[in-house]
């Protein structure tokens, strides 16, 4: 990256949700040693009623998903988002992953997701711009784009 | 259980539903409770108890709703109760009354939601926490409340077929009844075609499939049977009434999660069965006895879901039984008589309650144009997100 005079950095929206800075951006999921529970975001718990185990480890989600299905939203939604001005309406996107979860997050590389997107379609987990705030850094956040 | 003996609801009382900038939500409430006790033929003071439901919309006066009215109407002592819980919070409120009648610490209570709405969809909490939920949502996904819902209709139309018609026409066949229901805030009939021709908000659903935010106040007095014979000859008989919350495995992505299970290991909406199925189980009934069902038409998707949920008929034969008829007033089982909160708006405090004074109305005949035929025993549910729901049964 460049720097001028006035140094941007790229920060993380979050601490701890997606791996910042990386070449390969993954989702930080909590998954249970003992049964199938997954969550997101990380969780200091098993939640699953019926383990007695309760020991639970940090994971990375697999890079690629298959899109459960997705809604566009053609109304800007109000802060804390940070929308691109004039607003573009986007799509978000639930993405199904084989550790057994289903996570949300901006489907991005789509201009008309109502006719480019399809159920089950493979996705992948990338870090991009959400916005940039007003030191001029620009803020990073986990999205969904399509494969291929 | 109803071990105690049976209960009952003897007056109830509706602001009606609208926008109204000049009043306050004390004035609302306490018109829907002066409404109650005139038609329960009582006095502020028989009450006994009361349970009122929370508004985030209110500011100080949403956070203890209770206190607020009962020193506008006049303070008894009385215990209050000021429950959250969300869209849910009216049933739980009139499960809050029937428990304390059911232990005997009261005979006679009211139960009562009130909301002034924000105008628009409904925005984020305000929270800044990295452990909040609702603000990862809103920063991180600009995830809007019934973006919910729309992934979970559009995946729903992949998995049964549903076409937009169907969408469409669970709007068409509230807004039928809505036009005779005065106290509802959209009364205007739609075609099919007039609601495909509106806005899409979030894609596959449109503005009008959506409910609309509204302000409105309801008001329900509960008491045992015993007390209601000596104050009325026609009780009506509250024979379930449920609260219950989410289990494990339930993969429906709720307002606020950021992820969901990908395997179900429980019932779609697992909150909203738990509360059917017990409702039906202390009201001795099953979903064929029913005259009608007030179910939470938040969406054209929760129509279909919750008709579903509630055993009305088999997965994925909702859009078959509404082209059919049957839940128009009529039909086998009308869905909405009301009109529903797609016509009434949603005023979430008072949605419960508003169901009960329907259900009431209804089963006394006194609902005119939107009148079921013979109404006998009526079903009214409501969800509230993170899994939350109550479901009351009444019987004439």
């Amino acid at each position: 990256m460049t720097t001028t005079n006035s140094t941007k950095k790229q920060v993380a929206a979050f601490e701890d949700l997606f791996t910042w800075p990386s070449d390969d951006p993954r989702l930080i999921a909590t998954k249970c040693k003992s049964c199938g529970y997954c969550a997101f975001p990380k969780n200091f718990t098993c939640g699953n009623p019926n383990c007695k185990n309760k020991d639970v480890e940090d994971i990375l989600l697999s890079k690629r998903g298959k899109l459960w299905s997705w809604s566009t939203q053609y109304y800007k939604p109000p802060p804390p988002f940070i929308a691109p001005d004039p607003y573009v309406p986007f799509a978000v996107g639930l993405v199904e992953f084989p550790e057994g979860i289903k996570v949300l997050g901006i489907v991005t590389a789509c201009s008309d997701p109502d006719k480019d997107l399809k159920i089950d379609m493979d996705m992948e987990v990338v870090a991009e711009r959400l916005f940039v705030d007003e030191n001029g850094d620009e803020v990073i956040g986990w999205k969904f784009k399509p494969v291929g | 259980m109803n071990q105690n003996g049976e209960i009952a609801v003897i007056g109830v009382g509706m602001y009606p539903y609208g926008k109204y900038p000049d009043k306050s939500p004390q004035e609302m409430g306490v018109h829907a409770v002066r409404e109650a006790l005139k038609d329960g033929g009582m006095e502020w003071t028989d009450i006994q108890a009361m349970a009122a439901s929370c508004s985030a919309n209110l500011g100080g006066v949403g956070w203890l709703p209770g206190h607020f009215l009962a020193q506008a109407i006049g303070e008894t002592g009385i215990p209050i109760v000021n429950v959250s819980n969300v869209c849910a919070s009216g049933g739980s409120s009139i499960r809050a009354i029937q428990t304390m009648i059911n232990s005997g610490c009261c005979d006679i209570g009211i139960a009562v939601g009130v909301d002034i709405a924000p105008k628009g969809f409904y925005g984020a909490l305000g929270g800044t926490n990295k452990w909040d939920y609702d603000y990862i949502r809103w920063r991180g996904v600009g995830m809007e409340n019934p973006s919910y819902w729309a992934l979970e209709c559009r995946r729903r139309m992949a998995e049964y077929g549903t076409t937009e018609e169907d969408l469409a026409l669970t709007k068409v066949v509230s807004s039928r009844h809505a036009q005779y229901n005065p106290y509802a805030r959209y009364r205007k009939v739609f075609t099919i075609e007039e609601v495909l021709a509106s806005r899409m908000v979030c894609s596959p659903l449109r503005v009008v499939e959506l409910c609309p935010t509204s302000d409105g106040a309801a008001a329900a007095i509960v008491c045992s049977m015993k007390k209601a014979r000596q104050i009325t000859s026609k009780p009506i008989i509250l024979a379930g009434c449920s609260l219950t919350s989410a289990v494990y495995g339930d993969p429906t992505i709720r307002i606020m999660q950021l992820s969901a299970p990908a395997k179900a290991e429980a019932p779609l909406v697992s909150d909203a069965v738990l509360a059917f199925n017990a409702a039906y189980e202390e009201a001795g009934i099953g979903p064929e006895d029913l005259s009608f069902a007030e179910l939470p038409d938040n969406s054209a998707w929760h129509y279909l879901v919750y008709m579903e949920a509630a055993g009305l008929c088999r997965q994925g034969e909702a859009e078959r039984l509404i082209r059919e008829g049957a839940t128009a007033i009529g039909g086998r089982i009308p869905v909405c008589p009301s009109g529903g909160p797609s016509s009434l708006g949603e005023a979430y405090p008072a949605q419960g309650i508003a169901q009960v004074c329907e259900m009431v109305w209804q089963l006394r005949g006194q609902t005119g144009q939107r009148q079921v035929e013979g109404a006998k025993v009526a079903l009214g549910q409501t969800y509230g997100m993170q899994g939350n729901s109550s479901a009351i049964i009444m019987k004439k």
